[in-house]
């Protein structure tokens, strides 16, 4: 039918590695900020501490945030390379997972409504998410993002109800 | 494209009036607060009272301006066959609604409301728990049009279909014509009420409210003041346990009775709230309908819609098991016109005879024949698989307790160690599952058995799990989500299987479910 329907195994679009790199970038700057700052204010109040402890704490911190970055930078491409969708006329199939895998099958017959939303990062790099709502228990809904806009659009366009005779 | 309305302009005042009634209470809270405990600077919020204004100010300009964003940017639109809602500024969302999947349309319309007239409408489909979407506020004619179009295009969409597909009542008169499906009598109450054993919660309230009244102090006070059970009882039992005294015979055989009467009595009550809870259950089938009745003071009369059955859930114990007796229950979700009271788990038999098991499900699947159910067992390798988790947390249990107390620790391990390898066989031994025309069914506990049933065409959403420690076994898990099931309820969630038998299962279970309507 729509040629999203292909039936055939899709990755995310590549973008959103470097996606999750920059909103992974900004969670780590925040958290790695906040926590020097504590760090400081700790280590100028309370003058108990020997100054090897003081250095030792400030190693930690700077050894933690270098494995924050890493993580930050390596695992979008890992995770990219574990996530799969596939679109055909019975529903959407997503496969993701790196160490723990999942295998989530949507039927088309099932979907009770689907969001797309974007977020300001997400539309420098024209993405989108899908959020397909079931009226399921564990999966009331199914997220999915990474997409190019227009194809999570498509994708949409294709999972609702297209006629009176879908509904059997 | 329709041209695309706005929220009616009185948005914001109900908006910003809702901000302001939840800054309200703690506004107020702050400022009895100072004037309560003030006293002067130094009061319980020394530093707050010169700029406290201000404070309320910076968490509630934050909230006012997401109303204005939201109001500015909110858009509705009618499409042919959905009703698509979109806002947001930063983050961009755009849901799009079915109007074949729309179950409700509520209107709510207070007060203040009727001043400006306009309403606040609720959209609810059978997703998650909120309403999807919360349109407040529109005109009132808005609400009218809304309806309209949901209520016009499910007689053009939903209803052909539901009239297009009779056999979901295939011959309703041989059916009703037989009324009675189960009665609990005197015996199977008092039955019940043993099995169950819920004295404890009824011992508990009781008291609960003995100790509320003060009746419990007297009560103690008159039966429990001589010391023949106190704390010189168990000073002399340990002495005599560790070698260094004579054993308090007579006070032991009481304590020994005591607990036994307490058990016994425990028993006796859970038969009492049985009696009082079920008495004279009956399970009667109106039309598509089953319906329960039961209770001696206050007489329940429960419904159970056929077609809303997502899952039966049939539970052994021991006992049960040495009856040849199982207790049943359906969990029902949906409905139009109820969203928020949907769920609900419901007994279709408090006790009911295993051989008449087989009769009382073909009443909700008609062609199920639960006795002819051929259990498929997991994996061969399960078992190892399992037991690898209750060895890693065991050595690491007994290793920590070993640094704290020294070889004291190598006894939990010789306790635990027979009881969870013996358990865990029992309980990948009794896993099972299997697939029929219309259902799937998993069965899994060794003590207290459970089997739930879910029909496919209640099916929604199938998953395939697999950890790493799966993956290193080729093993993996298939979960099967139906309608809001309950928190704790018992699902179809088989582990162990084999890696490539789960995938043809997970395969086939989303095509049969896709291939079915899902009707609430």
């Amino acid at each position: 039918m729509s040629d999203i329907a292909d039936g055939q195994d899709h990755q995310l679009d590549p973008r959103v590695i470097r996606l999750r790199q920059v909103t992974g970038s900004i969670l780590l700057v925040g958290i790695a900020v906040w926590s020097l700052a504590g760090l400081l204010i700790g280590m100028l109040m309370g003058d108990s501490l020997s100054g090897a402890a003081r250095i030792g704490l400030l190693l930690l911190w700077a050894v933690l945030t270098g494995l924050g970055a890493w993580h930050a930078f390596r695992w979008p491409a890992r995770t990219y390379s574990r996530t799969f969708y596939r679109v055909d006329e019975q529903g959407i199939e997503i496969r993701r997972g790196v160490y723990w895998r999942v295998v989530i099958n949507v039927p088309k017959s099932r979907v009770q409504h689907i969001d797309v939303t974007q977020g300001p990062i997400e539309r420098r790099f024209a993405l989108g998410t899908l959020v397909v709502h079931t009226a399921g228990t564990d999966h009331a809904n199914v997220a999915l993002d990474g997409l190019e806009h227009g194809r999570a659009l498509a994708i949409r366009k294709h999972l609702l109800p297209s006629g009176a005779g879908d509904a059997v | 494209m329709p041209s695309e309305q706005r929220l009616h302009p009185a948005t914001l005042v109900f908006d910003l009036a809702r901000h302001a009634r939840n800054f309200a209470l703690p506004a107020v809270l702050l400022i009895f607060g100072i004037s309560g405990f003030g006293g002067g600077p130094g009061g319980m919020f020394g530093g707050i009272p010169e700029g406290w204004e201000g404070w309320l100010l910076v968490l509630f300009v934050p909230a006012a301006a997401v109303s204005v964003f939201r109001y500015l940017t909110f858009r509705l639109r009618y499409d042919e066959r959905e009703f698509v809602i979109r806002w947001g500024l930063l983050f961009r969302h755009e849901r799009h609604i079915p109007y074949a999947r729309i179950q409700n349309v509520d209107a709510v319309q207070n007060v203040f409301h009727r001043l400006f007239s306009v309403v606040e409408v609720r959209v609810e489909t059978g997703g998650g728990e909120e309403e999807e979407a919360r349109l407040s506020v529109l005109p009132r004619a808005a609400f009218d049009e809304i309806r309209s179009r949901v209520f016009s295009s499910r007689h053009a969409h939903v209803e052909q279909p539901a009239h297009a597909v009779p056999p979901a009542h295939p011959e309703p008169p041989v059916l009703s014509a037989q009324p009675e499906l189960l009665h609990l009598d005197l015996r199977d109450l008092l039955l019940f009420g043993f099995i169950q054993n819920k004295g404890m919660v009824v011992i508990g309230a009781a008291f609960g409210a003995g100790w509320e009244s003060g009746l419990l102090d007297r009560l103690v006070g008159r039966y429990f003041a001589d010391d023949s059970l106190g704390r010189g009882f168990f000073r002399d039992l340990f002495r005599a346990i560790f070698g260094d005294g004579p054993l308090p015979v007579a006070p032991l055989w009481m304590a020994l009775a005591g607990i036994a009467a307490f058990l016994v009595v425990v028993r006796i009550v859970s038969m009492g709230w049985a009696l009082m809870r079920f008495y004279d259950f009956r399970l009667t089938r109106v039309d598509e309908d089953l319906r329960t009745e039961y209770g001696l003071i206050t007489r329940v009369s429960a419904m159970v819609p056929i077609r809303r059955v997502q899952t039966i859930n049939i539970r052994t114990g021991l006992l049960h098991r040495w009856l040849d007796r199982a207790s049943v229950r359906v969990e029902t979700a949906g409905g139009a016109g109820g969203g928020s009271a949907a769920h609900a788990r419901e007994w279709l038999a408090p006790l009911i005879r295993v051989e008449a098991l087989p009769r009382l499900l073909q009443q909700v699947l008609p062609g199920f024949d639960y006795g002819a159910v051929a259990w498929q067992s997991v994996h061969p390798r399960a078992f190892r698989r399992a037991m690898k988790p209750v060895l890693v947390v065991l050595t690491v249990l007994t290793s920590l307790l070993a640094t704290a107390s020294g070889w004291v620790a190598l006894a939990v391990l010789v306790v635990l160690l027979p009881w969870l390898t013996l358990s865990t066989r029992k309980y990948v031994q009794h896993l099972g599952w299997v697939e029929g025309e219309e259902v799937v069914l998993m069965k899994s506990g060794w003590i207290w058995r459970q089997v739930t049933v879910a029909r496919i065409n209640k099916i929604q959403v199938v998953s395939m799990h697999q950890s790493p420690f799966d993956r290193r076994a080729a093993m993996a898990r298939v979960k099967v989500d139906t309608a809001r099931a309950g928190e704790f309820s018992h699902r179809i969630d088989i582990p162990y299987l084999d890696q490539r038998v789960a995938q043809q299962l997970a395969d086939r279970l989303s095509t049969a479910a896709a291939n079915t309507a899902f009707r609430w």
